[in-house]
C-alpha cells in the first residue's frame, strides 16, 4: 500500500519537500510554454499561481496531471519521481479548467464514477461523496441531472470531484472561471479550508483578488517562467514604496520614450511604452506634475492617467509590464 | 478490470439514461421492414397464391406416370398445382377457356421406355394466353425429367429388374409393395448424389425453389428477409452513437481528466470497444425480439444467430474504434459516419437486394458487414451454420481491432 509506505517513508527521513519541480521545460514546435520552471510546495501550502494568457499556466498542470508529455526536467512527489508510478496518481487532485464531467448523470452519480477511477474502497466512497456534496452545497440537488445545473453549481461539483479522493496535493486550473461573487467567494473558501486541512494546493487565475485572500505563498509567471514568488508582503516590497502610473493617450510609443529619457535619477522609472499606452513607476508622487509638463511640451496627447498605490497589480504591472485581464 | 468494468457500466447507463437516439435507431427500422412487407405482399387474405391449373394427359398409365402424378400431389405441390387428368382434347379446350395454364403430356410407353434407358420426350403445353405461370410448370417438369433420368442412369440394374416385374399386366401390379422399394431407391439417390451428375440436378434445384419462393413468399418471409439488412444497418448507427464518446469525450475534456486518475489507457480503450459490443449485440437482439413478435419473422437456429450477431457486433465495435481512432472531432464524426453507413448499406444489401444490383456492387458489397451478415442470416434461416461470415466478420473485425487499440493509445495523450 502505498500512503503507508510514505508516511513510513515521511516519519523516518523527512528529507523532502511534498512536489519539487525542477527545470521543467516544454516546448509547442518554436513556441516555448515553459521555460526552465522550478517550484517547490510544502504540506498545506496554498500556492495562486499568477499569470497572463499565455503564460503556461495550463501546460505546468497538464503536465503535473500526466496528460501532457514530451517535457525534459523533473517533477518529485512525495519524494518518487511522479510519473514512475501510476499508484502516485491516487494522491494527486486535478480540477481541470474544463467541466469534465456526464451532463446527463446526476451529482452523486459522476461522483461516484469519478471517484470509482481511485483506488478507494467503495462504502468510503459512498460516505465521503455525501459528504463533499454536503461541503459544496449540493447535497439538496445531488439527484437531479447535472445538466439542470447552474454555472456555479457546476464549477462546485467539478471542484469536489476533484477532492473525492483526498489527494495530498490539489491542483486546480482556473476553478472560478465565469461564475459569480457567491460562487466564487464558496470555491475558494473551500480552498483555504482543504489547505487548512494540510493538503498541498496550487492554483492558477487571472484574478488577483482571489489570490490575495486566499493564498499563503503566490507566484507570478509569465513566458514560461516564475518571475517573483512570495507572500503578499514579500512581493509588494519588490516594487518598494513605488507608485505606479498608468498613461493613455494618443501618441506613439517612440516619441514617449524619448520625451522620459532622462528622467531615471529623479526616481522614475519607465516600465513599459507601447503606442498610446505607458506605465511608469514613480517613487515619488511629486514627480508626477512635472513628468506630464515634459509630455505636453512635447505635444503628446494625453488623455487618461491612473496612479496606483503599491499592490498585487503594480507588482504584477512592474514585472510582466502587462495588466491582468480576463 | 476493476476501472475497466466501472467504465463499461457507467456508459451502459449513460445511453440508457439519454435513450432517445437509440430508440429511434430501434423504432425506424422496425416501422422500415414493415413499410417493405406491406408493399411487397401480395394482399389476398390467405397470404398465398391461387394454385396452378394442370391438364396431365396420361397416355402411359404405367409407373413412371404415376409417378408424375405422385409427385403433383406432394403437400407442397398440391399448393402450387392443381393438377386434372384429362384427355388431350379435353385438356386444349380448358386451355382456350383459360382454366389451365399448362397441359403435360406422357407420351405411351414412357414407363417402359425409361426402364430400358431409351430416351423419351415429355411434353409441356404451355398456355399462350398467360405469361408467368405455365414456365413455373414448364420448369418443375423439367426438374422432373432430370432427376427421373438422372436416377434411372445410377440405377440401371434396378431399373432392368423393375422392367422384368411389369411384364405382367399393369392393373395386376403390386403398387404397395412398390412403395417401400421406391422410397430406399429415393435414399440411394441422395446418398450417390456424387455419383449422378450432381452439378444439373442442383442448377435446377435451385431453380425450382426460386419459383416456388416466388410463387409462395408470404407476408413473414418478406419480413424475414429484409429484417437482417435493416437491423445491421441500423446496428451501425447505434453503435457509432454509443463509440462516438471516443471523440467527444477528447473535446470536452473527460478523456484528459480520466487520464489524471490511476486508471490506464489500455482499461478506458478496452472498455469503450466492450461498451459498442455489446450495445450492438444487445440491439441485434432486440430487434430480432421484435421482429418475431411484431411480423412473425423467423431466424433459424437462435444458436446460431446469436454466434452471428456477436461476431457482426464486434466486427462492427472495431471498426468505429479505429475509425474514431482517425478522426479529430464530432463534427467531422458527424459528416463521415452517416454517408460511410449508408455506403455499406446500400453496398451490402441492407436496401436493395444483393440480386437486383450490377455485378460490380455485388462485389463492392462483399466489403461491407451488410452483406455478410445478411447472407449469413440467410443461412441461419435455411437451417445451415453460416461458416464464412463468421470467419470473414471474426478475421477482419480482429485485424481492425488491432490497428484501432494502438492508435487510440497514442490520440489519448498530447
Ligand atoms: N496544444 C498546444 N499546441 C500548441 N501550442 C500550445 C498548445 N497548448 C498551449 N500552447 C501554447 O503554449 C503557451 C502556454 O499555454 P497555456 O495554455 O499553458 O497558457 P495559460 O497560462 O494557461 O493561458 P490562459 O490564461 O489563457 O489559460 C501558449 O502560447 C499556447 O498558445
Ligand atoms: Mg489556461
Amino acid at each position: 500500500m502505498l500512503p503507508g509506505r510514505i508516511l513510513w517513508y515521511d516519519a523516518f527521513t523527512k528529507e523532502w519537500n511534498m512536489l519539487e519541480i525542477k527545470n521543467l521545460t516544454k516546448s509547442y514546435g518554436d513556441l516555448l510554454a515553459l521555460d526552465h520552471f522550478s517550484l517547490t510546495l510544502e504540506k498545506g501550502e496554498v500556492l495562486g499561481l499568477l499569470g497572463p494568457n499565455g503564460a503556461g499556466k495550463t501546460t505546468l498542470i497538464s503536465i503535473l496531471a500526466g496528460t501532457v508529455r514530451d517535457f525534459t526536467g523533473s517533477v518529485r512527489f512525495l519524494g518518487h519521481d511522479l510519473f514512475s508510478d501510476r499508484n502516485l496518481k491516487n494522491r494527486l487532485g486535478i480540477v481541470p479548467q474544463d467541466m469534465a464531467f456526464y451532463e446527463e448523470l446526476n451529482a452523486m452519480d459522476n461522483l461516484l464514477f469519478w471517484g470509482g477511477l481511485y483506488d478507494v474502497p467503495r462504502d468510503a466512497l459512498k460516505k465521503r461523496a455525501a459528504e463533499i456534496l454536503e461541503r459544496v452545497e449540493l447535497s439538496g440537488r445531488m439527484k437531479e441531472p447535472v445538466k439542470n445545473f447552474s454555472g456555479g453549481m457546476k464549477r462546485r461539483l467539478n471542484t469536489a470531484i476533484g477532492l473525492l479522493h483526498r489527494p495530498d496535493l490539489l491542483l486546480l486550473d482556473e476553478p472560478t472561471v465565469g461564475i459569480d461573487v457567491q460562487a466564487k467567494v464558496s470555491i475558494l473558501d473551500l480552498i483555504r479550508k482543504v489547505g487548512a486541512e494540510g493538503t498541498g494546493v496550487i492554483f492558477t487565475t487571472h484574478q488577483l483578488a482571489e489570490v490575495e485572500n486566499t493564498c499563503s505563498r503566490i507566484a507570478i509567471m509569465d513566458c514560461g517562467r516564475i518571475l517573483a514568488q512570495g507572500t503578499m508582503e514579500e512581493l509588494i516590497r519588490l516594487v518598494g514604496e513605488k507608485d505606479i502610473v498608468e498613461i493613455t493617450g494618443n501618441f506613439p510609443a517612440a516619441s514617449f520614450t524619448e520625451a522620459l529619457q532622462d528622467l531615471d535619477g529623479n526616481g522614475i522609472e519607465l516600465l513599459s511604452a507601447a503606442d498610446n499606452l505607458a506605465t511608469l513607476a514613480v517613487a515619488d508622487t511629486e514627480q508626477i506634475p512635472k513628468t506630464m509638463d515634459r509630455l505636453f511640451r512635447r505635444k503628446l496627447a494625453v488623455t487618461d492617467l491612473k496612479i496606483k498605490t503599491p499592490s498585487l497589480e503594480t507588482v504584477f504591472l512592474k514585472l510582466t509590464g502587462r495588466s491582468l485581464r480576463d | 478490470m476493476r476501472r475497466l468494468l466501472l467504465i463499461l457500466k457507467n456508459d451502459i447507463l449513460r445511453h440508457l439514461k439519454a435513450p432517445v437516439a437509440i430508440l429511434l435507431y430501434l423504432i425506424i427500422p422496425i416501422a422500415m421492414t414493415g413499410l417493405i412487407g406491406m408493399i411487397f405482399t401480395p394482399s389476398s387474405k390467405d397470404n398465398t397464391l391461387p394454385p396452378i391449373q394442370v391438364v396431365l394427359v396420361d397416355k402411359d398409365k404405367g409407373l413412371a406416370s404415376r409417378l408424375f402424378l405422385g409427385a403433383f400431389d406432394a403437400d407442397q405441390m398440391k399448393k402450387m398445382f392443381q393438377v386434372t387428368v384429362a384427355d388431350e382434347a379435353e385438356g386444349r379446350r380448358r386451355m382456350e377457356k383459360g382454366k389451365a395454364s399448362a397441359m403435360v403430356v406422357i407420351p405411351a410407353r414412357f414407363t417402359l421406355d425409361v426402364l430400358e434407358i431409351k430416351p423419351v420426350v415429355l411434353e409441356v403445353v404451355k398456355n399462350p394466353a398467360e405469361q408467368f405461370l405455365p414456365d413455373v410448370v414448364e420448369e418443375f417438369m423439367n426438374t422432373m425429367a432430370v432427376m427421373l433420368s438422372g436416377a434411372i442412369q445410377a440405377f440401371e440394374p434396378e431399373a432392368r429388374g423393375i422392367r422384368l416385374m411389369l411384364d405382367g399386366p399393369i392393373d395386376a401390379f403390386p403398387w404397395e409393395s412398390l412403395g417401400p422399394e421406391f422410397g430406399k431407391a429415393q435414399k440411394k439417390v441422395v446418398a450417390a448424389e456424387k455419383y449422378l451428375n450432381p452439378l444439373l440436378i442442383r442448377l435446377q434445384e435451385e431453380k425450382t425453389k426460386a419459383v416456388g419462393a416466388k410463387a409462395f413468399m408470404t407476408r413473414s418471409d418478406i419480413f424475414s428477409a429484409v429484417l437482417p439488412g435493416m437491423a445491421v444497418m441500423f446496428l451501425l448507427f447505434i453503435v457509432q452513437t454509443v463509440m462516438r464518446d471516443i471523440i467527444s469525450e477528447r473535446e470536452d475534456g473527460k478523456l484528459r481528466r480520466m487520464l489524471t486518475t490511476p486508471l490506464r489507457p489500455g482499461e478506458l480503450i478496452g472498455a469503450r470497444i466492450a461498451g459498442g459490443w455489446l450495445m450492438g449485440f444487445a440491439i441485434l437482439l432486440v430487434m430480432a425480439v421484435f421482429g418475431t413478435l411484431v411480423f412473425k419473422a423467423y431466424w433459424g437456429s437462435p444458436g446460431y444467430f446469436l454466434l452471428l450477431a456477436a461476431v457482426t457486433a464486434f466486427w462492427t465495435a472495431s471498426f468505429f474504434a479505429l475509425m474514431n481512432a482517425f478522426l479529430k472531432n464530432r463534427n467531422q464524426a458527424g459528416a463521415i459516419s452517416a454517408p460511410v453507413i449508408l455506403a455499406f448499406s446500400v453496398f451490402g444489401g441492407s436496401m436493395l437486394s444483393t440480386e437486383a444490383m450490377p455485378k460490380a456492387f455485388q462485389a463492392i458489397g462483399l466489403a461491407t458487414p451488410n452483406r455478410w451478415f445478411i447472407d449469413g442470416a440467410a443461412l441461419v434461416r435455411e437451417g445451415r451454420f453460416p461458416a464464412a461470415a463468421l470467419l470473414v466478420l471474426a478475421a477482419s473485425g480482429l485485424i481492425l481491432l488491432f490497428l484501432a487499440v494502438p492508435l487510440l493509445r497514442r490520440r489519448s495523450t498530447v
